[in-house]
């Protein structure tokens, strides 16, 4: 007897802490059924006063139809929202509607993540009018994963004041962007001609599809690599060309990816440096003079004509296990619907996802929008299968291709074709 | 706690010695019961669930709600991950790395508790304090600092390199810029980075633990041996080392724990999981566990097979302390 008494406190103990792990897992679900007095949405990154009053409005829109629901927005950092999406999904208590990077969201659909859009977005007149390159993005097996909320691609940003002092003009093709990144750095010792992003693969992927090769095409069934062409290799050399030979990066850029990239260009370290236009709210929080001296032109392909862009951006998605599908839908109609669109995209330096916005805006006179407005009419997209962010995000294969060539590893032959069979080898797999 | 002596105490008084010892033996276990509860449940649970994972299919979250079904596959896992030549590559970076590691953490660690075993108060006082900095040091922060010491552009390292005189630089290193320089480029000089990041971080405990160990030992025994002719080198191998044995390993088994898992200065030192040609077990079962998409199974059985590593490891070296424990 006196055993048990003395066991009490640690029987306790434990039953408390089992109860605790019960709670963890039994969420009410019939409870929350009825509860339209919430809805929760996720958007990624810091945030900030614009996008804060922007989303205000969209609220107050929405309110108009639904005065009882209140919108909860909750800002998840760019980097964190994978373990974020992972966590709600293993826990069951995730957001109503989430916004996510366009790259993402066929692996969150094929995790079933996201709800199954096709019918409610096949049944929205405005969402006709969105691009279609962006709205097959976010697709998976021929069903509507997302919605296009803005576009944006990459163009090369250039220190308008050094191309003055070093007489050059902004480069149209390749043996031109070599001399001028060349012809600044004699002029600025101590800078890099172009700050090359080594470890990122989208701005790399403009080179390689001017040079007229795919990343992998789909033939029957089977997945085949384009980096083992002569034109895929003709890319992978200018590329590492720009370290090894060419010398205007350095060897440490094999490591850099876009941000490292833009900030050596942002703090006056290199004279040209690949981002998006909507980078430039970040690159003048890392030096706010930047902006008198910087204006963008398209990345060049190697003949005079602008390279495609990968057509990057955001969507919006329902998450599947949302009790409040229909009031979600009718939040994302609001947010996505043309007026807003043009009204966000604007604010921040991207471009909405309608065509006849982006085709009728003035963006040409913009010294920044000007580059990418360029790159905007000739985008093109990774490949579509949940497994591409496999070979894209977790074994880095075009990453690791450039890096082990810039660092002296491999031949530009041996990394291209190693690349192409461990692409294939992920693509096909069972 | 007092009624519980109390009642010990009374009854032992009534009990012959030897029911009286059986009955106090009983107590350790007892007190023992909260943590090994604590540790079932945060410990040994998550373990036996990694165990079974790694014995299934899993490769969405859903699964792991309990939403869909686990498909078994028995060793298939394992197979995979034994298959891979990949596999052997970074078991190779695992194991020299911890052996590196532990070598040096030792060697540094014990000359450092020699040292403060033999400085005055106020200095031994002082130069404990900032060996216990950088211990204090959270991994994280810690490594990000030396992350910026690296930097290829402003670091102080880079600095450093640049202001050695060009002729002397270029005879020794063959270039004398190193702006620009890629310091975490060769997975030779990464490993050599994080060796120096993760020894900074685990010698002091070494030092103060040798130091503590090294007070135990009556100095007379060293100082007859120093009167008897005997040099440093000899005094430490034949008096302190065998008297600081059972320190040394434990010390041995705690090191190669710690740098067989070494994971957050991997982590930050090679910006997360992008640098494969540098990967070593824990960071592997981090990246195929948990970057997209998901294979829980399999991170799960790279984990496993880490922890059998690590019990063989300690499990030997723990005999072997004890055998020669046994034979002195």
């Amino acid at each position: 007897m006196n055993r048990w008494k003395r066991l009490a406190p640690v029987t306790a103990i434990v039953a408390s802490a089992a109860m605790v792990l019960a709670g963890c897992g039994g969420s009410g679900d019939d409870e929350k059924a009825a509860d339209n007095s919430k809805l929760t949405v996720w958007m990624m990154g810091e945030g900030g006063d614009a996008q804060n009053k922007f989303l205000d409005s969209v609220e107050a829109e929405f309110k108009k139809k639904h005065p009882e629901t209140d919108v909860v927005v909750q800002y998840i950092p760019w980097l964190e929202a994978p373990k974020k999406f992972q966590a709600a999904l293993a826990g069951g208590e995730g957001p109503d509607v989430t916004e996510l990077g366009n790259t993402e969201t066929q692996g969150w659909a094929a995790q079933e993540a996201l709800a199954d859009l096709s019918g409610k977005f096949n049944g929205w007149a405005e969402g006709k009018d969105i691009l279609p390159d962006l709205v097959k993005n976010a697709q998976l097996d021929g069903k509507q994963y997302g919605v296009p909320w803005y576009a944006g691609v990459r163009s090369i940003f250039y220190r308008t004041d050094w191309f003055a002092e070093a007489g050059v003009k902004p480069p149209t093709n390749w043996d031109e962007l070599v001399a001028a990144a060349k012809a600044v750095q004699a002029k600025k010792p101590g800078t890099y001609g172009i700050a090359l992003p080594g470890n990122s693969e989208l701005p790399f992927y403009s080179f390689l599809w001017s040079a007229g090769a795919e990343i992998a095409t789909k033939q029957g069934d089977t997945w085949k690599s384009g980096y083992n062409t002569p034109e895929a290799q003709r890319a992978v050399k200018f590329w590492t060309d720009l370290v090894t030979v060419n010398k205007v990066a350095p060897p440490a850029a094999a490591g850099w990816n876009e941000i490292d990239a833009r900030t050596q260009f942002s703090t006056g370290k290199a004279a040209m440096a690949f981002a998006g236009c909507w980078q430039g709210a970040a690159m003048k929080k890392d030096n706010p003079d930047i902006e008198k001296v910087w204006a963008t032109f398209p990345i060049p392909g190697p003949d005079g004509k602008p390279a495609p862009a990968f057509a990057g951006g955001s969507d919006i998605a329902l998450w599947k296990d949302s009790k409040r599908q229909d009031l979600a839908w009718d939040y994302m109609t609001v947010l996505l619907s043309k007026q807003k669109d043009k009204e966000f995209a604007s604010s921040l330096g991207f471009f909405p996802v309608y065509k006849d916005l982006v085709s009728g805006g003035d963006y040409a006179s913009d010294k920044v929008m000007s580059g990418c407005a360029t790159a905007m009419q000739n985008t093109k997209l990774t490949p579509l299968t949940p497994k591409w962010v496999e070979v894209s995000r977790t074994k880095t294969v075009t990453q690791a291709m450039n890096s082990s060539v810039i660092k002296g590893q491999k031949t530009v032959e041996k990394a291209t074709a190693d690349a192409a069979t461990e692409m294939e080898s992920i693509l096909n797999a069972k | 706690m007092t009624t519980l002596t109390e009642a010990t105490g009374t009854s032992a008084a009534r009990e012959t010695p030897a029911r009286r010892r059986r009955r106090v033996d009983r107590l350790p276990y007892l007190l023992l019961l909260p943590c090994l509860a604590v540790i079932a449940v945060l410990l040994l649970w998550p373990l036996g669930q990694v165990v079974m994972m790694s014995f299934y299919k899993l490769d969405s979250v859903r699964q792991l709600r309990g939403d869909r079904e686990w498909p078994w596959v028995g060793l298939a896992n394992y197979a995979q991950i034994l298959g891979d030549p990949f596999f052997r590559t970074v078991l190779r970076n695992t194991v020299l790395f911890a052996v590196a590691n532990v070598a040096l953490t030792m060697i540094l660690g014990t000359l450092v508790g020699l040292l403060l075993n033999r400085l005055g108060r106020k200095m031994a006082t002082f130069v404990a304090s900032c060996v216990m900095l950088a211990w204090a040091t959270p991994a994280l922060t810690g490594t990000i600092v030396w992350k910026w010491i690296f930097d290829d552009t402003s670091g102080l390292v880079t600095w450093l390199f640049n202001k050695l005189p060009d002729g002397l630089s270029t005879t020794l290193f063959g270039r004398s810029d190193w702006t620009g320089y890629g310091w975490f480029n060769d997975p030779l000089l990464f490993f050599a980075i994080l060796t120096l990041v993760v020894v900074w971080h685990s010698f002091p405990f070494i030092a103060v633990s040798v130091l503590a160990g090294l007070k135990s030992v009556p100095s007379e025994l060293q100082e007859a041996a120093r009167v008897d002719g005997a040099g440093p080198w000899r005094v430490f191998w034949s008096v302190t080392f065998p008297m600081l044995r059972p320190v040394f390993g434990i010390l041995v088994v705690l090191s190669t724990i710690w740098d067989f898992k070494v994971f957050t200065q991997q982590f930050v030192l090679a910006g997360g999981t992008q640098d494969r040609p540098t990967f070593m077990l824990s960071i592997y079962s981090y990246a195929e566990a948990f970057s997209p998409p998901p294979k829980y199974g399999l991170g799960s059985a790279i984990a496993v097979i880490l922890t059998l590593i690590l019990l063989v490891v300690t499990g030997v070296y723990v005999r072997m302390v004890l055998r020669q424990e046994d034979e002195s």
